[in-house]
């Protein structure tokens, strides 16, 4: 194939003429390259994918061998054989992905029903994110349709080779993992490699390439304007509140995925109510696997039925009985759930995480009860714990970092841990380091790339979604399972063993597994200036009359009492201090407003927020609106960018419809009418004068006949009295004729007839002209 | 085709050519002589005199006693030179067309009596009542513009035109000319009957004394010569050619026997004659236009009614393109 395209290489300039028309080779070129790029569009895709669970170079390394064998084959077997091929292919990866996950390939005869369902989940829109051995999976789905696609392309079967890859496409649309973007290039190189085939076959001339760009410009602003590729990020009517700009819709904001954005907001609003006999951080998601920018949950969820496993270690049981005061998509509820009662209980399943999740949106005024298991070790049996892990947790995804992850995260991770011989005290020095390195701000810019890097490496404020990914990841580079949380923090403790949780509460945290004991909540965020953040906007709220935004029990209690939680602090600590508790663990915890906090396993109020509230509150309060401005200013103008892209496109695609019928051509002759360019032939000149005066006159009155002579045409004209065709309309036919019939004219004849026929056209212009 | 060439190109070395507007002055005095005769049909009389200069023959094909041989005299006479008659009957044979070789009782010798073909213009009646022997007599004479009697061949003089009558009616006394020699002629031609003043007018003129006979020539033979050398020279250019042969390329599309090379050198020919009677020294289309009707039906076969070419030709310049 390279041997052939250079071979035809000097035909393709040759073809270049002066005329601009393109040979057949190039047009091979073009609809080669759309098929590689069409290609390129669901490998980077799954490159996507790669990138987080591994195996970048493997796959690029399998897409580049299978090309090459598809071009060496293009040549030595038939497309028959090819098809049996690709096939046999896919089967075997497909094979080895199932022996891979432990399915084993028995499973397809003796499960094909699941192994269907499977597949409908996933092209219902299951992120490939989401499985478990995503990285196989990549390895063995891309061989079948880069090989096809390639081999009918070399073949310069281009209408076929689209098949393939389109169909691997659109089924990475359909599982919500291409992008509008990617989705919208892969098209239009589909489009592309037919139309660009059929030039090549047809022998077509760049003159019909306007038909392409109208399909693209069609395809492109049509792709923009309506939104039909499932995009993961489109779909949040999760949680009520589910604005991704508020700091919930972030974390929470679908169901197997929980982002991270930039500037947050806080909804001062009521989320639901928690009776229980101790306040913990109320969990509502559990993510394993990292993805740079966002976590994702991996593995699929069951039907709840009946109570889970309870942890290895000593734990106790707390019952809790939650009253949801708005629509949530979240069932929180503390530590690691166990059992949930009431009507709920038939909507709910699990997690393979153990995380319980309504399948039903739950409606305002709905309550369930929940027991969890509340794990609540001291720092010495922690540090005892060991590293002997079980399977499943190494197995999982707990210890996954995207496969970008910089060394260099990985040499300052090691540095903050020096010291720290025991996973336990790895987390410790982790969590020290981050609440005391890095300030809590809801105003930040979302960095590009890995967010736990640049967050440990190059930012210096944050919030808890900052906190709480980067000590995951770090605890990962040291090789501790861990993973990423998100939930509520306890919220309003509003009387005896009753807690009013709110959006401001929203939070997200970090389990850290440990052999014998379970998976163990840590605190990365520093809770001090987090809670006078949440609290100072639950007070604005307040003091704006925002609805929802305390119950009945709630109102007259402060958020952020000082001596409520002065009196809870010491308690906390007191307790923290026996040894029982993480927080002892914490430097200065018994006095600095940032030191103590919270283990949700085992507080009973983690609100824990001290001093100094209003003043920070004012002037988060004041950036907040800045930012506001900023970027509203932003995103106006990158509005405004893209309608100018989306107009852009429209306007060629306008402009190739127009040259396409012709219109242009149109123009150009009503604009002839009007006016010459002169040429060094007077003979020349004169016949053109001739054609507009023929024109303005084919307007005015009727064409001439092709049968008819300039003269019998003129004479018919003349014939009616009511025409106004003067005698300058026959003497510019006697220089026509003796340009085209005789001997021809002379410079100043054709000036003159030139002029004449200005004089002519231009009285008759349609606005300015005299008549 | 540039400006640099004077647009009346038409010295010739060796024949003294006239000036074209020279060439359309003449045309104009004879046909305003001949209408002093002949009352009406001036396209026809237009027709005869560009055939002449244009170097071809004329047949003028309809009922008797419409003015066919009163038309081709007053042209002879017009003109300064021979005019010769030859009224075709059943019995004539191709020596009393072309001349005979006569024993001389004095000399001793044979000397060759010339027959009527040698005139300058030839009026061949009723050449349809001829034997196709005795015809084809008078139609090589026009082909070759000589005659071979015993041997000897003898240039006719120039110039040399040829005015043949034949009438349609008793078919059954005539023998049609063969299709072939039909193609000799440059037009035929149809006069029909005068419109009812004209032909008032006609009468008030001929009842009593006939005008022909004091008609008077009004040119010479070396005009004629010369003008002919004019016209032959008018330029056709590659337009015009091009679009002469789309029209004969309609016939042959649409006739059993379309027009023959032959015939479309005679449009042209017809054309260039046409052009010069406008004071032109080109041909455009409307020339081509205004000479098919009668140069090229008479070519056209289609299935057996001759008069089909009309259609043929009319259709042809309703549907081919001029450009």
């Amino acid at each position: 194939m390279s041997a052939k395209s250079e071979s035809h290489a000097g035909d393709r300039t040759a073809d270049l003429g002066l005329d601009g028309s393109i040979g057949p080779d190039t047009f091979r070129l073009l609809a080669l390259g759309c098929v590689l790029v069409m290609t390129a569009s669901y490998v980077s895709v799954l490159r996507e994918v790669t990138r987080v669970v591994g195996g970048t170079q493997s796959l690029f390394a399998l897409v580049g061998a299978v090309i090459v064998v598809a071009t060496v084959l293009a040549w030595t077997i038939r497309p028959r054989t090819a098809v049996v091929a690709a096939l046999v292919a896919g089967a075997v990866g497909f094979g080895y992905y199932l022996e891979i996950t432990g399915v084993g390939v028995d499973v397809v005869f003796s499960a094909s029903d699941a192994i269907l369902s499977d597949t409908v989940t996933l092209v219902a829109g299951l992120p490939l994110l989401r499985m478990v051995e995503a990285g196989v999976w990549t390895l063995a789905f891309v061989p079948a349709p880069v090989f096809l696609s390639w081999y009918l392309a070399v073949r310069s079967r281009y209408a076929l080779a689209v098949i393939p890859g389109g169909f691997a496409l659109i089924f990475l649309v359909l599982t919500g993992d291409a992008g509008t973007t990617v989705t919208l290039l892969g098209t239009l190189a589909a489009v592309g490699a037919v139309g660009f085939g059929e030039l090549e076959r047809r022998g077509g001339s760049v003159a019909q390439a306007d038909l392409l760009a109208v399909s693209f410009a069609l395809i492109i602003v049509l792709s923009l304007s309506v939104t039909v590729v499932p995009d993961g990020s489109g779909s949040s009517d999760h949680l009520s509140g589910g604005d991704p700009n508020t700091l919930e819709g972030a974390i929470d904001y679908s169901s197997e995925r929980s982002g991270i954005g930039g500037s947050v907001d806080l909804s001062p609003e009521v989320r639901f109510t928690v009776e229980s006999e101790r306040g913990a951080y109320w969990r509502t998601g559990v993510y394993d696997r990292f993805a740079g920018d966002e976590w994702v949950r991996t593995g699929d969820a069951s039907a709840y039925d009946g109570p889970l496993e309870e942890p290895p270690g000593e734990h106790e049981r707390v019952r809790q009985v939650v009253t949801a005061e708005t629509n949530l998509g979240v069932l929180p509820a503390a530590g690691q759930p166990l059992a949930i009662e009431g009507d709920l209980a038939q909507h709910t399943e699990v997690s393979a995480h153990g995380q319980f999740h309504p399948t039903t949106s739950v409606i305002e005024g709905d309550s369930y009860a929940v027991e969890s298991a509340i794990i609540d070790p001291d720092a010495a049996e922690l540090r005892a714990a060991g590293t002997n892990y079980p399977q499943p947790i190494l197995e999982g995804d707990y210890l996954q970092t995207p496969e970008s992850t910089s060394s260099e995260f990985e040499e300052r991770t090691a540095e903050i841990t020096a010291d720290a011989d025991t996973p336990y005290d790895k987390a410790v020095a982790i969590e020290a380091h981050l609440r005391s390195t890095k300030d809590y701000s809801l105003e930040v810019d979302r960095p590009n790339g890995n967010v736990a890097e640049e967050f440990l490496l190059e930012m210096d404020e944050g919030y808890c979604v900052y906190f709480a990914t980067a000590m995951t990841q770090m605890l990962r580079a040291e090789d501790v399972p861990a993973r990423y949380v998100t939930g509520y923090t306890a919220g309003q403790e509003v009387d005896d063993d009753e807690y009013v949780v709110r959006g401001t509460d929203a939070h997200a945290w970090v389990e850290v597994y440990f052999p014998d004991h379970g998976w163990v909540a840590f605190e990365p965020t520093p809770p001090g200036p987090r809670d006078e953040a949440h609290a100072d906007s639950v007070e604005q709220a307040r003091s704006d009359g925002a609805d929802n935004v305390d119950t009945d029990s709630s109102q007259d209690v402060p958020v952020s009492d000082d001596d409520d939680e002065s009196a809870d602090n010491p308690d906390e600590n007191g307790a923290d201090d026996d040894g029982s508790d993480l927080n002892e663990t914490d430097p200065g915890s018994d006095d600095g407003p940032d030191g103590n906090e919270t283990d949700p396993g085992s507080d009973d109020d983690q609100s824990g927020s001290d001093d100094g509230s209003d003043g920070a509150g004012a002037s988060v309060e004041a950036s907040d609106r800045d930012d506001g401005l900023v970027s509203s200013l932003i995103s106006a103008l990158s509005v405004s960018r893209e309608t100018a892209a989306i107009g852009l496109v429209a306007l060629v695609g306008v402009v190739a419809g127009v040259h396409r019928t012709g219109a242009t051509d149109r123009v150009r002759r009503t604009v002839g009418c009007y006016w010459q360019r002169r040429t060094d032939d007077p003979d020349r000149d004169t016949e053109r004068a001739y054609r507009r005066l023929e024109r303005v006159l084919a307007r005015e009155y009727r064409p001439r006949e092709r049968s008819e002579s300039a003269r019998s045409y003129l004479e018919a004209l003349s014939a009616d009295p009511d025409r106004d065709v003067g005698p300058q309309v026959a003497t510019v036919v006697d220089r026509y004729e003796r340009a085209l019939y005789g001997g021809g004219v002379s410079r100043n004849e054709a000036d003159e007839t030139i002029e004449l026929v200005d004089e002519f056209t231009r009285a008759r212009l349609p606005i300015v002209g005299r008549r | 085709m540039t400006d640099v060439n004077p647009p009346t190109q038409t010295a010739s070395p060796d024949r003294a050519a006239l000036d074209v507007s020279t060439v359309a002055d003449l045309c104009a005095e004879i046909e305003a002589n001949v209408a002093d005769v002949i009352v009406g049909h001036e396209e026809a009389i237009e027709h005869v005199v560009t055939a002449m200069l244009g170097r071809g023959h004329v047949l003028l094909d309809d009922v008797p006693g419409v003015g066919k041989t009163m038309l081709a005299r007053s042209i002879a006479t017009s003109v300064d030179c021979t005019f010769r008659r030859v009224q075709f009957t059943p019995d004539l044979l191709p020596a009393d067309v072309t001349g005979v070789n006569v024993f001389n009782q004095q000399s001793r010798e044979f000397e060759f009596q010339r027959g009527p073909v040698f005139g300058n213009i030839v009026l061949g009646d009723e050449i349809n009542r001829a034997p196709p022997k005795t015809q084809s007599a008078l139609l090589e004479a026009m082909e070759e513009e000589q005659v071979t009697v015993d041997g000897t061949t003898r240039d006719l003089p120039d110039p040399f035109t040829v005015i043949a009558t034949q009438n349609a009616i008793e078919p059954n006394r005539t023998y049609d000319l063969p299709f072939a020699e039909l193609d000799r002629f440059m037009k035929k031609l149809q006069l029909g009957y005068p419109e009812p003043e004209e032909e008032a007018e006609m009468l008030g003129r001929t009842v009593g004394h006939h005008p022909i006979e004091d008609l008077e020539s009004v040119t010479d033979l070396e005009t004629i010569v010369a003008a002919r050398e004019t016209v032959a020279q008018i330029r056709v250019e590659a337009p015009v050619r091009e679009y002469a042969t789309r029209l004969a390329g309609y016939t042959r599309e649409h006739a059993r026997i379309g027009v023959s090379p032959r015939g479309t050198i005679a449009l042209l020919r017809a054309a260039q004659a046409r052009a010069a009677t406008d004071a032109r020294d080109y041909v455009i289309p409307d020339d081509v236009q205004a000479e098919a009707p009668v140069v090229l039906p008479h070519r056209i076969r289609t299935t057996d009614h001759d008069r089909d070419g009309e259609a043929v030709v009319s259709n042809a310049l309703e549907r081919v393109s001029v450009e």
